[in-house]
């Protein structure tokens, strides 16, 4: 049976439970940061990507509905984030079909769900479960802490990939400079709330199943866009370093 | 171990060697407050002046450039734009609001938000 952690104990907790499968170490993601990718898998990417995300807004208000009045900062946390991801600024999926048209894309094509992978709708379908049938913490943890948090630590690496070496300019990849850092902030306020909230040993654990599970669907759904539309073009993912040397003469 | 100096709460905040954090979040983290609305570039409330350290804060993009425009080169930044990759120290007005908001029209920071307490 396990044991209530204190807050430094179940912070750490939650960073190792998604350590090992961070969506940045993905095929897809390291083909990207590594500048192998081409602009038509980027609209293939941007398209998945808005299924994706696109709903957030529900998620976040299926989560506050789920959310008890006495938890009153977690629900000001989720209105805010509903507010910064639709009103505050650029319509955050405006932001992303706006990549999208700079590689080529069309708002129309973007929007179609039939141009999403199967994979990317099963993702869908999972985040409006856990924000809709799960403890307002759990959904907190799985989806800010394992899916959210992650953000920067995935566009810092390919932001300056998409300036220096693909040629976007900073306007066209706003999208990216955006998240980098409004989703640290949001990533840490839901660590506050995972670890406020959650406040029995099964709780705690339930959170944790869930933070694997989230870090688990997104590494899947990274690799995934590399096996779908990338492999036909380049093959499939060898890291550099694993490859073979090139014979010389 | 690298540490960022948050001087007018007079308060330490130390990270992993070789890590690069933002400012803000640590700020949020660790219950020091700087004041703060939109976290994404647009009001300006978490403007700081950046007292020492600059060599290790990463370069200014786009939104903290065109927010901050001639304060960059008097020495602020946004501390929800900059990541520091060692020491470096930054003092603020703990009353200031948005720089849209230097009227006083502007609606209160978040400082303190959502602590574990």
């Amino acid at each position: 049976m396990a044991e209530l952690m204190s807050p430094s104990e179940f912070r750490v907790a939650l960073e190792q439970a998604f350590s090992g499968t961070m969506a940045k170490d993905a095929s897809f993601s390291r083909a990207w940061a590594t500048g192998k990718l081409h602009k038509q898998h980027f609209v293939h990417w941007a398209t998945n990507h808005y299924h994706y995300i696109g709903p957030f807004g529900d998620y976040l208000g299926l989560m506050y509905a789920n959310t008890p009045d006495h938890a009153r900062d977690a629900k000001d946390f989720l209105l805010q984030n509903m507010y910064e991801e639709e009103l505050s600024d650029d319509r955050h999926t405006d932001l992303l079909i706006r990549f999208a048209e700079a590689c080529g894309g069309t708002r129309a094509f973007v929007q179609d769900r039939n141009n999403a992978m199967p994979f990317t709708k099963g993702l869908q379908g999972w985040m409006y479960y856990v924000s809709g049938r799960e403890n307002f913490v759990v959904s907190s943890a799985a989806l800010i802490v394992g899916l959210e948090s992650q953000v920067p630590s995935i566009y810092r690496t390919q932001y300056p990939t998409l300036i220096n070496k693909y040629g976007f300019s900073e306007w066209e990849a706003e999208f990216f400079d955006l998240h980098i850092t409004s989703d640290e902030i949001h990533g840490e306020r839901g660590y506050q709330i995972v670890l406020k909230y959650a406040d029995t040993p099964e709780l705690q654990q339930r959170c944790l199943h869930f933070v694997r599970e989230a870090a688990d669907m997104r590494f899947a759904y990274t690799k995934a866009l590399y096996e779908t539309y990338v492999e036909p073009d380049l093959g499939a993912w060898v890291e550099e370093d694993e490859r073979e040397p090139a014979l010389v003469g | 171990m690298p540490r960022i100096y948050f001087k007018t709460a007079d308060q330490y905040v130390e990270f992993a060697e070789g890590e690069e954090v933002n400012v803000l979040r640590m700020a949020i983290r660790e219950d020091i407050d700087v004041p703060w609305q939109c976290a994404s570039g647009n009001c300006g409330t978490d403007r700081l002046v950046v007292e020492e350290g600059a060599e290790n804060l990463d370069p200014p993009r786009r939104r903290e450039r065109a927010r901050l425009g001639e304060l960059l080169d008097a020495g602020y930044r946004l501390a929800c734009q900059t990541y520091t990759r060692g020491d470096a120290a930054f003092s603020w007005d703990p009353d200031q609001v948005g720089l849209d908001d230097e009227d006083g029209r502007g609606s209160e920071s978040r400082t303190g938000w959502a602590g574990t307490g």
